[in-house]
């Protein structure tokens, strides 16, 4: 069952040849923390913060990159052949680490406008009113700006697969420069 | 001329398209009340469940009646459709797969027959060939019982679908008239739809012919033909944000081609929509046959004709119900039985299949039942979304 196969030899070989045995957590780790940083604050550009991300976002997405649907090449080969239980471990292990502060200075200006914004949209009613996500809903409160950006134009415009198209229905209409807010906003956020 | 200003239309809509964004003819539509309403669609998993981890014993049904686990494994699972030879094909939404379950002698096996799809959740067999239909990709497997490795034919063209995504992911299915049944919901919560939406299409099945046979549904997950009649039935979901009460969900009858059902200003049995205001709302609206509850996720819907139930289930339907999640005590998780009156004007709810909520207050639940198929044998089939297993439900006086 993990070995989506196309090929009728593909599908037969599965049944004969045992999946790789799963890693210990701690093993995994260092792999993932050389990205999304020590204990899952990222300091890298574009790439996300995990700390403090709800359990089943985190598990949700792993199980989404690991079969390609949701297509991030950096990620293919950390996550292919992952089993479900490790998945499930190191969901448990990055919900439970904490959060570093925002980084970057906060706008007056944009932070104004990204309150209303937010407000205008209903966000904090998936993600909190504190932005700190829940269940399969992630946390935006310091959360990369950039990563925010690339994030919403995804769900936006229908290039980041696998999301509940809720998502894309709640950002339908919503501009370039308001997605811009809303990611300054968000990532100032504690 | 006509025709030429039916290309001129055709080529303004492609325009269209094209441009950066239409402006937001549609909103949340949430009242200053709710504005801090923290209800949210309820998580999925797509990790797999164990039948082990699956607590059957907690199902309700009818006396005479038994519950059993029949297959597990494959996360999302929802519509269910049957090859001649006895494989079952399931589409699901996010995950992106489409899954065969083999009966092997009382032990089920599963593999992804295809995956990495945008939403596949419509799937329907006819003479052999699996039809898949995404949101955005129509494929079609020739002899694929037979022939595993078969690949697929890419009809995609032929069926012409509209680029927006929320609420057009698909439930499909052939009628006795040999066309394939699609529907195209409405791409929001509430709105004023562009002309492709909101409404149940038919095709033949090369994806010509096609002939918008329903409008003014919002978002329509399952379907089935009247065995008599061959009348279409269909559940279409309520819209959110009006509170717990509703709109309900409906039961309609398609009794001619052309009809109504309200979407976005006449829901459920004549309830005012709160943003989308028009004069004479409800007039040449048909209002459903029955509402079937609020918020409450009517899912599959089949007429049984089988012979292992009792007879008073004959010709009557069992529809799933997903769950709630707009609402701040949950309803539905369940199946009911729906016994339609003899002239199809009405019909009578009972409850068939529950256990699956545990709490409504705290929304504590352990399955969303989804979707039906009637056995050979009389059995029903129902897949739970939520743990992607599938149940077998039996009768034995």
């Amino acid at each position: 069952m993990r070995f989506p196969q196309r090929g009728r030899w593909a599908w037969l070989t599965a049944f004969f040849i045992a999946p790789a045995l799963a890693q210990p957590l701690s093993a995994r780790l260092p792999l993932c923390a050389a990205c999304h940083g020590p204990g899952g604050n990222s300091a890298i550009p574009g790439t996300p913060s995990l700390a403090g991300q709800p359990a089943i976002f985190l598990e949700n997405e792993l199980v989404l990159l690991r079969e390609g649907v949701r297509e991030v090449p950096q990620m293919a080969a950390a996550v292919q052949g992952l089993k479900d239980a490790e998945i499930h471990a190191l969901a448990r292990y990055y919900a439970a680490q904490k959060p570093a502060a925002p980084q970057g200075k906060p706008d007056p200006a944009l932070m104004k406008q990204g309150t209303a914004l937010a407000k205008k949209l209903h966000c904090g009613s998936c993600h909190e009113a504190d932005f700190r996500g829940r269940e399969q809903m992630p946390r935006l409160a310091a959360q990369r700006e950039e990563y925010l950006v690339a994030a919403m134009n995804g769900y936006r415009n229908y290039t980041r697969k696998g999301g509940d198209t809720l998502m894309a229905a709640a950002l339908y209409g919503v501009s370039d420069a308001d997605v811009r807010v809303l990611a300054h906003y968000l990532s100032r956020l504690p | 001329m006509k025709r030429t200003l039916i290309a001129a239309a055709l080529l303004a809509a492609t325009a269209a398209y094209a441009q950066p964004k239409p402006p937001p003819i549609w909103q949340q539509g949430r009242p200053p009340a709710m504005a801090d309403s923290k209800l949210a669609p309820l998580a999925g998993r797509n990790t797999e469940t164990p039948a082990s981890e699956i607590p059957i014993d907690k199902v309700k049904l009818p006396k005479g009646f038994t519950a059993e686990i029949w297959a597990t494994g494959f996360p999302g699972g929802r519509a269910m459709a049957r090859g001649e030879s006895g494989k079952i094909y399931l589409g699901t939404r996010g995950l992106g797969r489409v899954y065969e379950v083999t009966d092997e002698g009382g032990r089920r096996t599963v593999r992804v027959v295809v995956d990495k799809l945008t939403q596949p959740s419509g799937v329907a067999m006819k003479g052999g060939s699996l039809y898949v239909m995404a949101i955005d990709k129509v494929l079609r497997y020739d002899g694929i019982e037979s022939n595993p490795g078969v690949q697929p034919v890419d009809m995609t063209a032929a069926f012409n679908l509209p680029p927006q995504q929320h609420h057009n992911w698909k439930y499909i299915r052939f009628g006795p008239d040999g066309k394939l049944y699609v529907p195209f919901g409405g791409p929001c919560n509430i709105c004023e739809p562009p002309a492709e939406y909101a409404q149940i299409r038919r095709y033949n099945a090369d994806g010509s012919g096609m002939e918008v046979i329903a409008r003014g549904v919002r978002n329509t997950q399952g379907f089935d033909f009247h065995p008599k009649t061959g009348e279409l039935w269909f559940t279409d979901h309520g819209r959110d944000w009006m509170g717990d009460k509703g709109p309900e969900d409906e039961l309609n009858r398609i009794s001619k081609v052309g009809l109504n059902f309200g979407f976005p200003y006449c829901h459920a049995k004549g309830v005012l929509d709160a943003d989308f205001k028009k004069k004479d709302a409800c007039k040449g609206v048909t209002l459903p046959v029955t509402t079937m509850g609020p918020h409450a996720a009517n899912m599959g819907v089949i007429f049984y004709t089988g012979s292992m139930f009792p007879k008073e289930y004959q010709n009557t339907m069992f529809i799933a119900r997903k769950g709630s999640w707009n609402r701040t005590v949950k309803f539905g998780f369940d199946v009911v039985n729906v016994r339609p009156s003899a002239d199809g004007k009405k019909a009578k709810v009972t409850p068939f299949m529950t256990g699956f909520l545990e709490d409504p207050k705290t929304a504590k639940f352990w399955g969303r039942p989804a979707y039906l198929l009637q056995m050979p044998d009389g059995a029903l089939l129902v897949s739970d979304e939520q743990l992607g297993a599938i149940y077998r439900v039996s009768y034995k006086k």
